[in-house]
């Protein structure tokens, strides 16, 4: 699986800073460190940028380039520093991310500039309520993108993963859905997604149990690439098939298999509870893990 | 050919929490079916309504609900037996309205003395409400189920920020807590999980989901009351499997829809009848969300919603 490191993030305190001030080494730290932790991708989220969004994406990318030759995906919603970006990336560019709502406008980038995409499966009406909706939109991205002669191959669709702390509005099981039928609906094209989402709101020291257990789940379905956090060693563990026992009872669970908590061992019965959370069988609270 | 009637398989059962002491004592709680679904299940006990009894004259209540507590507004022990004794309450819910810091600001001594004094003078079970001040209830809560200890009160709301001082006096004392969260069921699982990780036993929690009237979002409490529900009988979620409790009369009372007259209003109507219907339809809504103890203000919407529970459950 494809790993896209999520820390140059425009929000962190650390990298707002330097990217303020442009200055460069705590962000060529931060870009060593992901690629030594064994990033495939570096994520480099600059936010909206709104002012002189072109000249801030070229300096972080020239900064970043200095210190690693990682492939980039360029997170911007300003499509003049999304150009500019991918100008001056010299490696392999994935453009993070591409939805419905501007395709006209940015999918010729993908073109003239030889780059892959992630398709943010975000419909004309907000989010999609269920599995079907997102297989019509992406087919809706995929046709789109083959009239201007870009290859499926080059597009990573997004189902979108929301946080399980908002129990009603969970998105988990179309996810999965969509995940299950992606190779029909969409032939050759390949799945991406944001992973740390799914544990935003849950306490910090717990949510990578949730970002774990959830990414066995969509590997489930051939998962291509996720974005996550570069310095969870037990996730990169898991996504380079290096715990395939974990992965196995997480599948069964999703199966319908009834955990056994009295012959897991304490990390196991973890994960099970969580995905029993994932899927809503147990309702989300603060202390799930507990229980 | 025959229809099959498509019926909803229950794993779960709420759990049977008894109110108050002796004799009229009353014990809610112990669905083994969604609320009236009384060709699925069991509703072994009917939801109750507890009679709300201020601490102090309330300043703000339109005149259709101060018309029956007229002249004992300000004798807070004669307005619970005249709840009992003329309008037939089972329960009762005594609002400490006046220690809130914002208003009278009235202090724990006194308001326990009060609280004594109401627990004193009725048998029927007893809530008592704070004002959601975390110190100040934990001031006044403090003193008020330390004099009344043995009385069994039910003391509410029990909120994250002060279950733990709540819980302990509860605890101490023998009194119920109403476990209150701000109409979020996944908080509402962790503040059961808090309660239970302190030592509160099971028999000692009920719920409160913080409701609205209608117009005012009562559809949120509605979902919200629905899914605990749902979580409860269907997948055995324990830590949900608690009665649930509606302090609902305050909120429809202060609604503009409540408190104009029709004199300032014509195209409103007559006042009375629309103040006791929104607080009967909302008191109605709540008890078909899965309320088990509703707190409510005018006899005659009381009324109205008895009379809707029997016809609901006539055999």
């Amino acid at each position: 699986m494809i790993l896209i490191g999520e820390n140059i993030n425009i929000m962190s305190k650390v990298i707002g800073g330097a990217i303020k001030e442009k200055n460069p080494k705590p962000i060529q730290d931060l870009a060593r460190a992901e690629a030594e932790a064994g990033m495939d991708y570096l994520d480099l989220n600059i936010g909206p940028a709104r002012k002189a969004g072109d000249e801030l994406m070229t300096w972080v990318v020239n900064t970043i380039q200095e210190v690693t030759d990682k492939p980039l995906s360029l997170d911007t919603t300003n499509p003049m520093a999304m150009e500019a970006g991918l100008k001056a990336n010299k490696s392999k560019s994935l453009i993070n991310s591409i939805s419905l709502v501007r395709m006209e406008e940015e999918l010729p980038l993908v073109k003239k500039y030889n780059a892959d995409f992630i398709g943010l499966l975000w419909g004309r009406e907000g989010m999609p309520r269920d599995a079907s909706e997102r297989a019509v939109i992406a087919a809706d991205l995929m046709y789109k993108a083959n009239e201007m002669g870009i290859a499926n191959d080059s597009i990573w669709f997004d189902p979108i993963v929301t946080p399980v702390v908002n129990v009603e509005a969970s998105q988990v099981k179309p996810c999965l859905e969509f995940m299950s039928f992606l190779e029909d609906v969409v032939p050759g094209c390949k799945s991406a997604v944001g992973l740390s989402n799914v544990s935003n709101g849950a306490p910090t020291h717990l949510r990578p149990w949730l970002n774990r257990t959830y990414l066995m789940m969509l590997m489930k379905y051939g998962l291509h690439a996720a974005i996550v956090d570069a310095f969870d060693t037990d996730l990169i563990k898991i996504a380079n098939g290096e715990r395939p026992e974990l992965l196995s009872l997480v599948h069964h669970i999703m199966d319908g298999e009834k955990p056994d908590y009295a012959s897991l061992s304490e990390e196991e019965a973890k994960y099970a509870k969580t995905v029993r959370v994932l899927t809503g069988e147990s309702l989300y609270s603060h202390s799930w893990l507990e229980l | 050919m025959a229809i099959e009637i498509p019926k909803t398989t229950y794993t779960g059962k709420i759990k049977e929490i008894k109110l108050g002491k002796d004799e009229k004592a009353v014990v809610v709680g112990g669905e083994s079916c969604y609320p009236f679904y009384l060709f699925e299940g069991e509703m072994p006990h009917l939801p109750r309504i507890a009679m709300e009894v201020y601490d102090s004259p309330p300043e703000e209540w339109p005149e259709a609900a101060l018309e029956p507590f007229a002249g004992i507004t300000d004798d807070p022990a004669a307005w619970a037996r005249k709840c009992i004794d003329d309008y037939g309450a089972e329960m009762l819910c005594l609002q400490l309205a006046s220690t809130d810091p914002n208003g009278l600001d009235r202090g724990a001594k006194e308001a326990a003395e009060v609280v004594k004094k109401v627990a004193d003078a009725v048998d029927v079970p007893l809530i008592v409400w704070g004002t959601a001040n975390h110190d100040k209830d934990v001031e006044v809560f403090r003193k008020v189920t330390e004099v009344c200890h043995g009385k069994n009160l039910i003391i509410g709301p029990v909120e994250e920020g002060d279950h733990k001082q709540l819980g302990a006096a509860a605890i101490g004392y023998q009194h119920t807590v109403a476990a209150s969260t701000p109409i979020d069921i996944n908080l509402a699982k962790q503040l059961n999980i808090l309660l239970g990780n302190l030592g509160v036993p099971d028999e000692l929690i009920v719920m409160d989901p913080t409701v609205s009237g209608i117009g005012y979002g009562i559809e949120y409490a509605y979902s919200v009351m629905e899914r605990m529900r749902m979580a409860a009988l269907t997948q055995q979620d324990d830590k949900l499997q608690f009665p649930i409790i509606c302090n609902i009369a305050k909120e429809v009372w202060k609604a503009k829809e409540a408190q104009i007259s029709e004199k300032d209003d014509p195209t409103m109507g007559d006042a009375k009848k629309r103040g006791v219907l929104l607080e009967a339809m909302s008191a109605m809504c709540l008890l078909i969300a899965g309320a088990d103890v509703l707190i409510m203000r005018h006899p005659e919407a009381i009324k109205l919603v008895k009379d809707m529970m029997a016809e609901l459950t006539a055999a």
